[in-house]
């Protein structure tokens, strides 16, 4: 059974270049439109000034079909579209879309996906480390915990190349939101407290000007089980995860069997950066 | 059965728009027909008369008028409908001084 099921995924162009767990719960190909892929926004109550200001303006996805100035449309990976999402050209703008599913068994889920990032060509330059990070963060809560593991890739700050894995355990204080006593509300990717993953220095296919774009394999593992990121590969590295921790907080009283998973990118510079998405794979273990 | 793709953007929320101002650069290659909504939360008897362009672009830096022109007409609600609009689609506007206005502007695309 095992066998038959490698080897239909892989006599499936679009699949074979993934390595999904055996429950595909979904496959994102944007060709196909946006995907229930939308923006992330912030708790509010009675007005959107009761927002926190950090997610006032985390900008929608769109479609895109790598239009570049000097040679036109490039397309995606497979295909003509790919999911972007754009910051504003200010530096430390930080754009996130999401997608919200609930899990079934607590056990291991993957995410894969095919990426690829660059700042906007406005610029006759190398422009490599004008993209300050991309990220991937995990939403979930289970009986005891809300927790997000996140991780993420920090090409660059304030206009040096870094190019290391961060994850990040430390979180803001809750805050409350508007006056009803049931919304609640903290930053979660906020710039501070990012931690290097051990050895997660790695060097990604920036290519030679801004409008060539390369894309890369991304799989994160986590384990609903331990609450713990378990895998990171990207291309060629693999990296151990061992110490890498989520954000934890006590479970909420609406957000049970909550799975949400979502990608981010900042600009270290002012002008707009980018993350493209070729397709997207979520899968599981369950019985 | 296939349907049409259809996608709602929110292009700005509760943003102030005053002076010289255009919204983010939206991809839209894949629409053939596209309605921008302004809601205005703040300014509605005061913007009154004021226009808002569609603007058209090559490449999604440089652009250009598309001659569609949204103009306030009081209500909280007004829109602009644009077809034939290429790969990429914005509005953009000259206010006078002291005109400002907090809006939702949504830009709905459809195949």
């Amino acid at each position: 059974m095992e066998g038959l099921h490698s080897a239909l995924l892989r006599a499936d162009p679009r699949l074979s270049k993934f390595n999904p767990l055996s429950r595909i719960i979904f496959y994102d190909d944007f060709d196909v439109g946006l995907q229930g892929w939308s923006e992330l926004i912030g708790n509010y109550e009675g007005t959107l000034d009761s927002m926190l200001p950090g997610y006032d303006d985390l900008r929608p996805p769109m479609l895109s079909n790598l239009s570049m100035w000097d040679t036109g449309s490039a397309g995606s990976m497979e295909g003509m579209y790919a999911l972007k999402i754009a910051t504003r050209p200010s530096a430390g703008a930080l754009s996130v879309d999401t997608k919200r599913v609930t899990w079934r068994q607590r056990g291991p889920v993957r995410l894969e996906a095919y990426f690829a990032f660059k700042p906007e060509a406005t610029e006759m330059s190398l422009s490599e480390v004008d993209v300050r990070s991309i990220g991937v963060v995990f939403d979930v809560q289970d009986e005891k915990y809300r927790y997000m593991p996140h991780l993420r890739y920090l090409n660059a700050f304030q206009g040096k190349r870094v190019a290391h894995w961060q994850f990040k355990r430390q979180r803001a204080p809750l805050m409350p939101i508007g006056s009803s006593g049931k919304t609640v509300s903290h930053f979660h990717l906020a710039p501070e407290n990012w931690e290097d993953v051990p050895g997660g220095r790695q060097f990604l296919c920036y290519n030679e000007i801004a409008t060539k774009h390369n894309w890369h394999y991304l799989r994160v593992d986590l384990n609903l089980s331990s609450r713990q990121i378990t895998g990171l590969q990207c291309n060629d590295r693999v990296h151990d995860m061992a110490g890498v921790e989520p954000m934890m907080m006590p479970a909420m009283a609406n957000l049970w069997c909550m799975l949400n998973v979502g990608f981010f990118i900042e600009t270290d510079v002012d002008k707009r950066a980018f993350l493209y998405l070729d397709s997207v794979l979520l899968s599981g273990e369950w019985e | 059965m296939m349907v049409r793709q259809s996608y709602t953007a929110v292009v700005e929320r509760n943003h102030v728009w005053q002076g010289s101002f255009a919204t983010e650069p939206y991809e839209v290659g894949w629409a053939g027909e596209a309605i921008f909504f302004v809601r205005l939360l703040e300014g509605r008897t005061e913007l009154r008369g004021l226009p808002i362009r569609v603007q058209v672009s090559p490449d999604g830096i440089h652009w250009c008028d598309e001659g569609a022109v949204l103009t306030l007409s009081g209500a909280e609600v007004n829109f602009v409908r644009v077809s034939h609009f290429g790969n990429w689609l914005r509005l953009a506007g000259t206010w006078p001084d002291g005109a400002a206005g907090k809006v939702i502007a949504t830009l709905a695309l459809k195949e």
